[in-house]
């Protein structure tokens, strides 16, 4: 089980209280995290693991300058957590500087989330039914499976010495499937907070017929393509304009696309984004790294955008406030938009695939990074099933195609919106909630057919 | 240490698993980072956890906690736990191997110890001794408004390892790397540009201690930085085209990573990282036969301890996290594939009795999975300068900027902080943006020439994300510049 509410808050409350720093904050974080990886082989990896990791950040004040540090430990051990008070301490004299610095923030009302007691209770019975189930289906097809059911829960407490004190918990529960044949692959999974919500059948269903109606791709030239998105696809771009756009330092630094665009079009007027921890479908902490409550932010209007996101120290150097977006402090990096929404349109997908003249459906894009900032210009290759659509329909299955293009540029023909929204993946951890999206173009610029 | 580890090893045995490791580990970190002369990171962390695995009927339970000293409880609750999972899983397993038939010791388990050699022990320096450098390297960034961001990162971490298994193998091991960087940013003339010394993302890091980041010598490197930063927000984009490419070995280092050291590795090639990361255009079936690469192409891997510990790199050590000990090995030799990476059960899967010992936790509390380990492309003869005047006209090429590969490691595209024309072989004035792109293959076997061993060099990986959940690995490859033929450029 993961620390509860009272367990979490007095530790932190007895850090702060421990603490001779001129200011302190405590962050103590537990989490529990069962999953099973699998192969054809079966599984593959899987782990019964916990953690907890207790931070402290404290701030001294030496003839008017002041230092800060953070210091953490994995334990609830008080000898060792008493040595990384010390260590915090050590290390922030050692920082002492001159020039202002904003006071923590005091105390604040923020609603406590909670995990779902079906994934805290999940075990690994129930996993290794969904794995051989999945085994079943895709050997039964004669493809080879690869997948994660993963239940995950993770409780945080903050406290501070200005008064705040703030305690959440969340979960996540996940299986997915990839399914291979010799020449395609499907991809398909499910995620929630509350394990019982996952749709096991239909996700393996899903990955087998995508992997199945995908085989012996169609080699297509480069170009300049017409594309419909489906979510996975739609969020590998999206999620660049957290990292590479939305933060209030890259703004001030003018290295964010936001550089004199902010109140402007920038995109079609189809598109709107925003950053919602309490949104359904993409939900997360609500409080951020300082403890201030997360804001919903619209970060892009019917095309114009607008921003950026803040912690407290951005904020009080633009003049402006906190937007609860804030990374655990103190950190070099930005604030970051982490629970991104963009909002529905009204078009289903096969809608959206009957207005492409000709064009790709594109279920996933792999390893996507970006070039330039400005334009957010990226890079990234297709994934799993993709099809070439000819006036309105699908025709074949396609592969192999590299795309290189500025995110803004394609956004700005903007042509439809799927009306479903879903929770998806854009590559490693970091996920989203998106619709489908309809672009009139999307630069493909080689091929990775290979010698 | 020791005793723990042997807690839940026989523990885990008296509850029916044939083969038990158990992992203790206690590591340590910091971080500093000066932004815009700005102290804006000073980070310390120490974790101290145990991780146990227990193969089971034919399938492997694992199970990690973090750990108290003495605390015996937890480490036999982790064998139970551990021994419970791989019970549970072991029905789903098609191929049940039998672990003892996995030979991973080469005739006797692993006992002993290694420790990365440390000149400067980095946690044992004050903290204002590490300050005070990149104090100075952030301010000697600065001086022109045209750089928005400036930035001196420091970071160090020591993984102490206590192993055992219930095969007899006792070993630990202290690992301890320390890095170092700089980075300008020039947002100007309606451009961004980026430059860095002596990497990119953070700098880069070395096994070893502070006397390693003393080397790069980041305050005499400011002034430049600062002002290729500004000069590339200043330069044309650069052209497309096919064009004949010197990379500096900062880029073979990343085409190495990538178009190597991913592609063979043993779990991709066999399947289990199609869920995540992908698999690889090299089959079972490659070994002494697939030319990877031109005559010019030698590529080894190794993870012993050399002589010379600048031949060092961040996977240095004495075993991996399932007791096989470090070994150096071919993978590609003169342009033929050799081997793979493997790990003790892949190995297995592919008829080897013998693992090559890449199987790699990022810590405790991570279950090992095939890692690239240190992998380097052998020197030739050339001398640098000599291979800029013989390549003519063309592009040379410095500093990771981007980078993306598609699933099967076959085609890849990657983007240079700085590029030089050069004409007539001399350079004749910089570009920004320079992208290319092609296939693994076909862009080894371009490889006309590689420079000597006056110019090699290992760099530091530690962010190398793989695993689904994903786990960051540390890895170094050596390089020095090489030219490459005919290789596609695009427009900047």
């Amino acid at each position: 089980m993961t620390l509860d509410r009272d367990e979490a808050l007095a530790l932190a409350r007895e850090l702060v209280g421990m603490s001779p720093a001129a200011e302190t904050e405590v962050t103590v974080e537990s989490t529990v995290d069962r999953f099973v990886r699998y192969a054809q082989v079966g599984p593959t990896q899987a782990a019964d693991r916990e953690r907890v990791d207790v931070a402290i950040r404290v701030r001294v004040v030496r003839n008017g300058a002041c230092g800060e540090a953070r210091a953490e430990a994995s334990t609830l051990e008080r000898a060792t957590l008493r040595h990384t008070l010390a260590h915090a301490l050590e290390l922030a004299e050692a920082s002492v500087a001159p020039g202002a610095v904003v006071p923590f923030g005091g105390p604040v009302e923020v609603e406590e989330s909670a995990a779902a007691p079906n994934t805290l209770a999940h075990g690994f019975e129930a996993k290794a039914d969904a794995v051989q189930k999945a085994l079943a289906v895709a050997g039964a097809h004669g493809l080879e499976p690869a997948g994660l059911f993963q239940t995950l829960a993770t409780s945080r407490a903050l406290v501070n010495s200005a008064g705040r004190a703030v305690f959440g918990a969340t979960s996540r529960a996940s299986f997915s499937l990839v399914a291979s044949s010799e020449s395609s692959s499907g991809f398909a999974d499910t995620l929630d907070a509350d394990v019982a919500r996952l749709d096991v059948d239909g996700t393996i269903a899903r990955a087998v017929d995508d992997a199945l109606r995908s085989r012996n791709p169609r080699a297509l030239e480069p170009g300049s393509y017409e594309v419909v998105l489906a979510p996975h696809a739609a969020s590998a771009l999206l999620l660049f304009f957290a990292y590479e756009g939305f933060s209030a330092r890259a703004l001030a630094e003018r290295t964010s696309f936001l550089v004199d665009r902010v109140g402007t079009q920038v995109v079609g007027s189809d598109f709107t984004l925003v950053d919602d921890a309490r949104h359904p479908q993409n939900p997360g902490w609500l409080f951020d790294g300082e403890g201030t409550p997360r804001e919903r932010l619209v970060l892009f209007d019917r095309g114009r955008a607008l921003g950026p996101v803040s912690d407290r120290a951005h904020a009080s150097w633009t003049g402006g406030r906190s937007t609860g977006h804030a990374l655990p402090q103190p950190s070099a990096e930005g604030a970051l938009p982490q629970n991104l929404v963009v909002a529905p349109g009204t078009a289903s997908v096969d809608e959206l695939l009957r207005r492409v003249e000709r064009g790709l459906f594109v279920t996933h894009l792999h390893y996507v990074n970006p070039i330039e900032p400005h334009e957010l210009v990226l890079t990234g290759v297709l994934r799993h099933a993709a099809w070439l659509v000819e006036q309105g329909r699908i025709v074949a299955p396609v592969a192999g195609l590299r795309f290189t293009d500025g995110l803004l540029r394609a956004l700005g023909d903007l042509r439809g919106v799927g009306a479903r929204v879903e929770r998806a993946s854009g590559s490693f951890d970091a996920e989203m909630a998106t619709p489908a999206l309809h672009l009139g173009s999307l630069e493909f610029t080689s091929t990775t057919r290979g010698t | 240490m020791e005793v723990l580890a042997r807690e839940a090893i026989e523990r885990g045995l008296a509850l029916g698993a044939s083969y038990v490791d158990a992992r203790v580990e206690r590591i340590a970190s910091e971080s500093l980072v000066v932004r815009n002369d700005r102290l804006t990171e000073v980070a310390a962390r120490e974790e101290f956890g145990l991780a146990v695995r227990a193969w089971v009927d034919g399938a492997f339970g694992f199970a990690a906690a973090p750990l108290a000293l003495e605390d015996a409880a937890t480490a036999r609750a982790l064998a139970e736990r551990a021994v419970r999972l791989g019970r549970i899983l072991a029905p789903a397993r098609a191929r049940r191997a039998d672990w003892s038939a996995l030979d991973p010791t080469k005739g006797e388990p692993a006992v002993g110890e290694y420790t990365t050699p440390v000149a400067i022990d980095p946690f044992a320096l004050s903290d204002a001794e590490k300050l005070e450098p990149l104090r100075a390297a952030c301010a000697a960034l600065g001086g022109d408004a045209g750089v928005t961001a400036r930035e001196a990162t420091f970071a160090c971490r020591s993984r102490r390892q206590w192993f055992a298994s219930s095969e007899g193998a006792a070993f630990h091991q202290e690992l301890v790397r320390t890095g170092a960087g700089i980075a300008a940013t020039a947002a100007c003339h309606g451009e961004v540009a980026v430059r860095s010394w002596p990497a990119s993302y953070g700098g880069d890091h070395q096994p070893g201690g502070f006397e390693r980041v003393q080397e790069f010598e980041l305050l005499q490197h400011a002034p430049r930085v600062r002002d290729e930063a500004l000069a590339l927000a200043a330069a044309p984009t650069c052209a497309a085209g096919t064009r004949d490419i010197v990379l500096s070995s900062n880029l073979v280092m990343l085409v190495i990573h990538e178009t190597v050291g991913h592609a063979t590795e043993l779990d991709r090639v066999l399947g289990a990282e199609a869920d995540l990361a992908g698999h690889s255009f090299a089959d079972v079936d490659a070994r002494g036969v697939l030319v990877y690469g031109s005559p010019w192409v030698s590529l080894h891997a190794d993870s012993r301890a050399a002589a010379d510990p600048r031949e060092h790199g961040l996977d240095t050590r004495g075993i991996d996290d399932e007791g096989v000990r470090a070994e150096r090995w071919s993978l590609v030799h003169a342009g033929r594939f050799v081997d793979f990476q493997s790990s003790r059960e892949t190995a297995h899967a592919l008829g080897s009795r013998a693992s090559h010992g890449c199987a790699r936790a990022q810590s405790w509390y991570h279950p090992p999975i095939v890692r690239i380990t240190n992998v380097s492309l052998a020197p030739g003869a050339w001398d640098f300068d000599e291979l800029v005047r013989d390549t003519g006209d063309g592009l040379l090429l410095d500093g990771v900027k981007t980078w993306s590969i598609d699933e099967a490691r076959r085609n890849f595209q990657f983007t240079a902080e700085l590029g030089w024309e050069l004409v007539g072989g001399t350079k004749r004035r910089l570009v920004r943006t320079p992208t290319f792109t092609g296939d693994t293959l076909g862009f080894w076997r371009s490889c006309d020439a590689v420079c000597s061993p006056a110019h090699f060099r290992m760099w530091g990986i530690t962010n190398c994300g793989k695993g689904n959940p994903v786990q960051d690995g540390e890895m170094s490859h050596g390089a020095a510049p090489a030219r490459f033929r005919g290789v596609r450029i695009l427009a900047g």
